[in-house]
């Protein structure tokens, strides 16, 4: 919100130069954003009056006008079309300065030396986007009567400080000028300035020949009118536009302006109804059915049973908050006006609003939540000030139906409370005079309870609480002290599954993997690429950013895919990734919410081959502690079907791995091989026995044995492997497969597999009486079982 | 037989003047002194010596052996020596020429910022704690004391997966489920993915992440609450850091504030880190609202307690001078591996 700090000082004497005391108001709660002069450099532009207008010699473009500045004459030459005798413009003298930081001097048109320029809107650097065109392209007329040799900066307030302030969502109190003089006044300890107001005693209730008010629902708390008869439209006073302009809003014309006048003032947004095109002695407050209205800015729209809307009883005249109807607008041939100043529910404000797609300064602020009780005192400042600057006449008489008065809050504060919860020690009286300042009623009896009394504009405050937040901000949150917690000692510390985490994540990062971060969001679109039917247990969302992110993803190998694509396209060589990250799925149970699960997964192109994601996978098995993991044949359709394992442990699946299928290579932009493993991490982390346990070293040694095997090729490996451990007992220590051979060696469709078999006995050395019936029964299993047999 | 032996000693010796081999030298032993050499072939006549003449002849014997073998041996010491100079020539390398590359990977900027957070609290005696990221509405919201009308609850702003579940749009809703589960004192905090519905940008994005601290107990003030965040500011940017706090609104906490360090770049003199203010909005704090209290089963007669919480990826992105959010979610190499 912008606030004019000249305007401010009309209600709170502020001596502190603005950026000292943007950073009182920022400290007290009220955060100053930024502090902008409105137009800095000028200097030295007075107001002058044309007394002639002559043509130019040799010019047809240009005039030669002769200019009173108060003290001396000028001659001003000119090519503004706009100019007239006796008007009233800025002009930028010899030595002035305008809003570009150009500093004009004298100078020659044509053989005609001009003594100065008049001067547009934008050169005198005034809000361009506040004004008509045909004001902003022409010289700025002031009005008339405007005396000459007036400084320009002082009068147009282009010397004002524009505070632009950031109000927290309960302080809608805060929406106004006197909202920030009085947080001003409480901050800086000054007292509160008062406004004028119309409190002429009436002796007739003339109001009720014209207007009778009914309110038929219980979205309007108050509603209260005063009719003017309108003596002239024009525009509003200087003054009265200068301060519009400074706070970011158009003046129109003086019934327009006072009512934004006192809706920037007061906080209460006002309303102007053309009387006669009400059409009907009654307003009634209500909702209706389905309709439609033609709204001040000249758009049709559509009004549905939830809003509320001003009525003449049939007709509607105005979407109540938000903006009037073109039906009953102010215009010139206006003679009679309702000013509405009302209260209207913020949740039903906000609503129409939001549907209708139409936010207005007066919504925003009844959205915050307006004081019924400043209904009142707005139609009545709004009253004198239309009659002061001799706009209209007072009907006499107020409307106003109150039908939902406000209650006055009072809150009992215990004092050893607040400085207990705060962490100070503040006497009564200080408390007392600090919530003073605010405007709450305090009373004390000095027995250590306050008993306060909420002010009806401080609709946030409601519990203890709520006052030692007041206490604390006005005694200054810098003042409070820091202070170490005390109370009972805490471990804390990360649970073994955290620990377990952050240990896999450094065993990846020390093989060269880097740890991604994707969104959790993918759709039915992006999944297609993975030429799988799509799961039916997906989580959707009701209202996502799109249809690329309308789901909640079921796995993390879609976003390894594209990050992958990614890197290809800029030309990294190769790249290995992990994450560790939730996936949705859908829960089976009604009623609960979905399942999430933690997933870790694998990517790898460049270098690799399906054996170096597998040895890496390996690895980290063995370092989970899960023993002789089992990788067997199969897996999502994505995955090339030769080339891809369920991956499990002690008979529980953890996922899958392999290389990704060709198509889907294509699908994605990929590097032709490119290869994943995606595990469960909850199953993963079930599955391991973590710690490790000391084993004696052996003392015997151990004995070495060569196998190669030959067998069909279509056997996997991890049969073989199989045998051998079965049969080789407690004595065979450890195997390795050391070469896989196909080749001219062996016949065509078989294999040979090299394995290096260790056997050792904790007790005694080995011999060859030990290990030759186990190798035998090896042989001979691998032959019944696998028609396999040593190679010659 | 004497003479037979000082002959055998001067060919060996003369033989030896021209090895210049191990393979030879070793050769040369085995003939003068293996076990069918020249020296055991001729001992075999001492059998035939008288008793007089074999003490003497053995006695040179010995000698002669023993000079063989100190010059054999001396002899391999300077082609032992010859050899390995010989293998440090030839063995010169360009030790300039580059290293084998190995590689490491890194975590991810992001996960970096969390382990540093993660690390000062845990030793405050912190906990970490985790709740789903698809949550019920009344955690997000209701039990978060945050009004029904309230626009936060708008599909524009929340996504929705039923009318009653909500992708949660802060760590919160752990906390209240940490109050509602386990007895004071508590003292948690709880990183995690958090959701809005804003249009991505260089500073928005609808998946972020966020880092909310708790502690209940009894006697818990205001000033505890600026005492521990002024300790965790020192920690994560520098002894030298200075704190701000300033008046704010939460609807979770009642008195809320705002803290600003200290510019930690400029050191709070005015940089384009800080927009030339010289200081960081850092976090949202407060005291816990008694409502919330309430309504998680906690008497605030009896205890009190606060709560902060911050945005990571903004952290991250402030710390490592990153300057656009979208940066953090494409995972392009030449931005991870700048984090090793």
């Amino acid at each position: 919100m912008l606030v004019s700090l000249n305007w401010l000082k009309e209600y709170v004497d502020i001596q502190l130069n603005p950026y000292d005391f943007g950073e009182c108001l920022t400290m007290s709660g009220t955060k100053v954003e930024t502090l902008t002069v409105v137009s800095e450099k000028v200097s030295n532009i007075l107001t002058g009056k044309i007394l002639k207008i002559e043509p130019h010699p040799n010019a047809d473009k240009l005039v030669v006008c002769t200019v009173d500045l108060g003290t001396d004459e000028r001659i001003i030459v000119t090519a503004a079309k706009n100019v007239f005798v006796g008007a009233v413009v800025p002009v930028a003298v010899d030595g002035a300065i305008i809003a570009d930081g150009t500093q004009l001097g004298v100078s020659d048109f044509r053989g005609v030396s001009s003594h100065g320029m008049f001067c547009s809107i934008e050169e005198l650097g005034m809000n361009l986007d506040l004004f008509s065109k045909e004001i902003m392209e022409g010289i700025y007329i002031l009005p008339n009567g405007t005396d000459p040799g007036l400084d320009v900066k002082k009068l147009l307030w282009l010397d004002d400080v524009i505070i632009d302030v950031e109000l927290t969502a309960n302080r809608a109190d805060c929406q106004s000028i006197v909202g920030i003089a009085k947080e001003s006044a409480a901050t800086l300890n000054l007292s509160l300035g008062a406004f004028e107001s119309y409190n002429k005693v009436e002796s007739t209730n003339e109001i009720k020949e014209y207007l009778n008010v009914t309110i038929e629902s219980d979205l309007c708390p108050r509603y209260v009118a005063k009719m003017l008869k309108v003596k002239k439209i024009e525009a509003s006073p200087l003054w009265m536009q200068v301060k519009l302009l400074n706070s970011g809003v158009r003046p129109i014309n003086n019934i327009v302006d006072v009512t934004n006048y006192v809706m920037l003032e007061l906080g209460q947004p006002l309303h102007a109804f053309d009387y006669h095109s009400l059409d009907s002695k009654k307003i009634v407050i209500k909702t209706t059915k389905n309709e439609k209205i033609v709204t001040l800015d000249n758009k049709e729209r559509d009004i549905d049973a939830s809003m509320l809307m001003i009525t003449n009883g049939t007709a509607p005249v105005a979407i109540a908050g938000i903006m009037g109807g073109e039906n009953s607008e102010v215009t010139d041939a206006t003679s009679l006006i309702v000013l509405e100043s009302a209260c209207f529910n913020k949740s039903s404000v906000r609503l129409t609003a939001k549907k209708l797609g139409l936010r207005t300064e007066a919504s925003a602020r009844f959205e915050k939540g307006v004081d019924p009780e400043l209904a009142i005192a707005a139609a009545l400042r709004a009253t004198w000030l239309l009659e002061a600057i001799g706009a209209c006449e007072v009907v006499e008489g107020v409307i106003d139906v109150y039908q939902q008065p406000v209650a006055i809050k009072k809150i009992s504060l215990d004092i050893n409370w607040v400085n207990h919860f705060i962490g100070i020690s503040l006497s009564e009286s200080e408390i007392a005079a600090l919530l003073s300042r605010l405007f709450f009623n305090v009373s004390s009896e000095n027995n250590g309870i306050l008993q306060i009394e909420v002010p009806s504009f401080r609709q946030d405050i409601d519990a203890r609480e709520d006052l030692a937040e007041e206490v604390a901000r006005m005694f200054g949150y810098d003042n409070i002290p820091s202070t170490i917690m005390g109370g009972e000692t805490m471990i804390g510390g990360k649970t073994p599954v955290q620990k377990y985490e952050d240990d896999l994540k450094n065993v990846l990062v020390g093989q060269g993997y880097f740890e991604t971060l994707t969104t959790s969001f993918t759709s039915k679109r992006r999944l297609s690429g993975l030429n799988c039917a799509t799961p039916e247990d997906l989580v959707p969302l009701v209202n996502p950013l799109g249809e690329e992110n309308s789901i909640m993803r079921h796995s993390l190998i879609g976003h390894q895919l594209e990050v992958i694509s990614l890197n290809y396209h800029q030309k990294n060589p190769f790249g290995h990734f992990f994450e560790i990250s939730n996936t949705y799925r859908k829960n089976p149970k009604l009623g609960e919410l979905p399942i999430e699960e933690k997933k870790l997964v694998l990517s790898t192109y460049g270098n690799d081959d399906y054996f170096e994601l597998k040895g890496m996978v390996e690895l980290l098995l063995a370092h989970t502690g899960i023993e002789n993991p089992s990788f067997i044949s199969g897996g999502s359709e994505f995955l090339h079907p030769g080339r891809k394992a369920i991956v499990s442990a002690n008979g529980i699946i953890l996922g899958e791995i392999g290389e990704i299928h060709p198509l889907v290579v294509k699908n994605y932009g990929l590097p032709k091989r490119t290869y994943v493993c995606e595990l469960s991490f909850s199953d993963l982390y079930d599955c391991g026995s973590m710690g490790q346990k000391f084993v004696e070293l052996p003392k015997f040694p151990a004995s070495n044995r060569d196998l190669a095997i030959q067998l069909k090729d279509t056997i996997p490996a991890a049969e073989v492997d199989a045998i051998l451990r079965k049969n080789g007992g407690n004595i065979l220590e450890s195997i390795e497969l050391f070469d896989v051979y196909t080749g001219s060696q062996i016949p065509e469709g078989y294999k040979s597999l090299a394995y290096a078999l260790n056997f050792r006995h904790q007790d005694r050395t080995l011999n060859d009486d030990d290990i030759n019936p186990v190798v035998e029964q090896i042989l001979a299993e691998l032959k019944s079982a696998l028609n396999a047999q040593l190679r010659e | 037989m004497e003479l037979e032996l000082i002959q055998l000693k001067d060919r060996c010796l003369a033989d030896l003047k021209d090895v210049c081999e191990l393979k030879a030298l070793d050769n040369l032993r085995i003939k003068y002194l293996g076990k069918k050499g020249e020296l055991t072939i001729a001992l075999k006549g001492m059998g035939k010596l008288s008793k007089e003449e074999r003490p003497v002849i053995g006695k040179l014997a010995n000698e002669v052996r023993e000079e063989i073998e100190n010059a054999l041996s001396l002899q391999k010491q300077i082609l032992d020596k010859e050899e390995i100079d010989m293998r440090i020539k030839e063995e010169v390398i360009d030790v300039s020429l580059p290293g084998k590359k190995h590689f490491s990977g890194s975590l991810h900027p992001l996960t970096t910022t969390i382990n540093e957070l993660k690390e000062i609290f845990l030793g405050m005696g912190f906990s970490i704690a985790e709740g789903p990221e698809i949550e019920w509405a009344k955690y997000n919201f209701d039990y978060l004391n945050v009004p029904l009308d309230h626009s936060a609850r708008d599909l524009q702003d929340t996504f929705y997966y039923e009318d009653d579940i909500v992708l949660r749009t802060q760590t919160s809703p752990v906390q209240v489920r940490v109050m509602q589960e386990q007895k004071p004192p508590l003292r948690i905090i709880s990183p995690g993915r958090v959701y809005r519905s804003d249009e991505i940008d260089a500073t928005h994005s609808p998946v972020f992440h966020q880092m909310e601290g708790l502690v209940i107990d009894k006697d818990i003030t205001m000033s505890d609450l600026k005492g521990t965040l002024n300790m965790f500011a020192k920690k994560l940017f520098g002894e030298q850091t200075k704190t701000k706090f300033r008046p704010h609104q939460f609807y979770f906490t009642e008195p809320s504030a705002e803290m600003d360090v200290t510019c930690f770049k400029c050191g709070g003199v005015g940089c384009k880190v800080c927009s030339n203010t010289g200081w960081i909005e850092i976090l949202g704090c407060g005291m816990v609202h008694p409502n919330v209290l309430k309504l998680c089963g906690i008497d605030p007669d009896v205890y009190s307690g606060f709560a902060f919480g911050m945005g990571l990826d903004r952290i991250t992105m402030i710390k490592y001078g990153i300057n656009d959010l979208r940066l953090l979610f494409e995972n392009d190499l030449r931005f991870l591996s700048q984090f090793k």
